[in-house]
């Protein structure tokens, strides 16, 4: 995997979430994603592989993530002030262009990430839609206001509604387009939620080793049996694909 | 640093195939989706591991970071040998193409090396000796070197003509490496992962139980090659950690005739272990295959 050391332009927290920018030139597609870590070999032999981050919104020039610091991986890439080490965008995003009429975002938890650029695409496109966003609680919810015009969702009630993101979306099923990420039981639920004949894409969160199809590490299972790897043909599949 | 430069400096010679470089992929870690990111870097290519039938793998997760290196356990997931066969153009670099093989009985062993053997764009064959023999209860392969040779032997019968590699754990790996080359085998890959294990303490469980790769188990690679390349007389390609042009040199100096890089590619580009191997080799004045006599 070829990585690629660029600038970090700005990092500042957002409730529960980091949100790091970074100099990038190069397409991006809603829905991608990108290895990153702190600083490369030898220096990030422990913690040793990179870790993957959905693109969270691209101008150009500045591409940035949002993620939430888990563990050393996180912690170190969050404290990173002045460089990082990317790969290029990877995996297949969301394929908005053939998605007609009003769509559904719905994001849980840091599966908000890729919806911030989704909308951007969406808006340039001028497909109008409407963003629901589920979070554990308030400090997490607060990168909502990232998202004008989002109905929000909190499990202990601490901000927006009480309950999931599917109940910020009572009228899920009446949408001709869905496009959701988060944890699977959520997209499951998503899924489950959906109209017939939707079109529902959904961006799965998997521990992935390479992130360039090498490994066989990050797979979800499928309809009619087996797995398929999230780093190539995800991490958004149509719902329909994935057995769950 | 120009690769097409030190051309004759990096070449080398396995079972009478001659490699561009000493590099080779280790099974089942380079996607046919990034083969066009390692032309040049590879004397030759070798994909995962493939099965008599199609193998959807285990369930996840599979795998667990650790330090300097990862835990996995994949199951030979590959779409079996038809389809495997079906699409093998797609890994044409104009270099040799070895083939990793599988199977669950000696019989499937044997039956893998036939049809490959009757190959022409299958330029050596690999067994991975690390999977469970039905057989036997499920101990691997290379669980006695009896099994190793009854194995190789049946494999060597069934393609007499093709090169064959036979891939070794750690246990036992000087008496297995023995037991391979009385019963004919060209060349050992030394070695796979270690058995490893990763517990989720958060969740009071085991996450995984499977191999150990990359940097961490180097220095157990180097000692196992060194031992095997001094107890028998075939070629030896070292396997098992190597993430810098120094491990590649570390590991012919300790007998390797080649080396498999693996989950190294993962956090690296595997050219800029080529780069550091051939800047090591015009520091030293050597060229490659120098290292292995020294």
């Amino acid at each position: 995997m070829r990585f690629y050391g660029v600038t970090v332009e700005e990092r500042r927290q957002v409730g529960d979430y980091t949100l790091l920018r970074y100099r990038w030139d190069g397409a991006v597609e809603p829905g991608q994603f990108i290895m990153a870590r702190a600083a490369g070999y030898p220096v990030t032999l422990d913690p040793f592989l990179a870790r993957p981050f959905s693109i969270y919104d691209y101008d150009g020039g500045v591409a940035s993530l949002l993620f939430e610091v888990r563990g050393r991986g996180t912690a170190l890439l969050a404290g990173a002030t002045e460089r990082i080490e990317v790969s290029a965008p990877l995996g297949r995003g969301f394929d908005v262009v053939r998605a007609g009429g009003r769509a559904a975002l719905l994001g849980g938890g840091v599966g908000v990430a890729p919806l911030k650029i989704l909308s951007r695409r969406l808006a340039v496109l001028g497909v109008p839609h409407d963003v629901f966003l589920g979070f554990a609680h308030a400090a997490a919810a607060k990168v909502a206001r990232e998202f004008p015009g989002a109905v929000v969702a909190t499990m202990d009630g601490s901000a927006g509604l009480r309950g999931t993101v599917l109940d910020a979306a009572p009228n899920l099923g009446g949408y001709p387009a869905v496009y959701a990420c988060g944890p699977n039981p959520m997209l499951a639920a998503v899924k489950r939620s959906v109209g017939d004949g939707t079109i529902c894409r959904l961006s799965v969160e998997e521990r992935m080793g390479c992130g360039n199809g090498s490994c066989n590490g990050c797979v979800v299972p499928v309809r009619g049996g087996g797995y398929v790897r999230s780093c190539v043909e995800g991490p958004v599949f149509d719902a329909e694909v994935l057995a769950w | 640093m120009v690769v097409g430069e030190t051309e004759a400096v990096l070449a080398v010679e396995l079972c009478g195939i001659p490699l561009a470089t000493p590099l080779i992929p280790a099974s089942g870690t380079l996607a046919r989706e990034s083969l066009d990111e390692v032309g040049g870097v590879y004397g030759a290519i070798l994909p995962k591991t493939t099965t008599p039938a199609p193998r959807e793998g285990n369930p996840p997760p599979r795998i667990a970071e650790a330090p300097a290196g990862m835990v996995n356990s994949i199951g030979l997931q590959n779409p079996g040998v038809r389809r495997f066969l079906q699409e093998l153009d797609g890994w044409d670099l104009g270099v040799p193409i070895f083939v990793s093989v599988a199977g669950e009985t000696v019989g499937e062993f044997a039956g893998l090396c036939e049809r490959l053997a009757a190959d022409d764009r299958v330029a050596a064959v690999e067994l991975n000796l690390s999977c469970p023999n039905v057989e036997r209860g499920g101990l691997t392969f290379c669980a006695t070197p009896a099994a190793v040779e009854e194995t190789v032997a049946a494999c060597r019968a069934a393609a007499p003509g093709k090169p064959l590699l036979a891939k070794l754990t750690y246990e036992g790996v000087v008496e297995n490496a023995r037991a391979a080359a009385a019963a004919g085998v060209d060349a050992l890959t030394v070695m796979n992962t270690i058995p490893a294990l990763a517990i989720d303490a958060r969740r009071q469980r085991v996450l995984l139980r499977g191999g150990l790769s990359g940097p961490a188990i180097k220095p157990v690679a180097l000692r196992a090659v060194y031992d095997v390349s001094r107890a028998v007389g075939v070629p030896v390609v070292g396997s098992g950690g190597i993430a810098s042009g120094i491990d590649v040199a570390e590991f012919m100096l300790a007998g390797a005739t080649a080396v498999q890089v693996g989950t190294a590619s993962f956090v690296r580009d595997p050219r800029e272990i080529l780069h550091e191997f051939a800047a090591y080799l015009a520091e030293m004045g050597l060229a490659a295959a120098d290292l292995t006599r020294v």
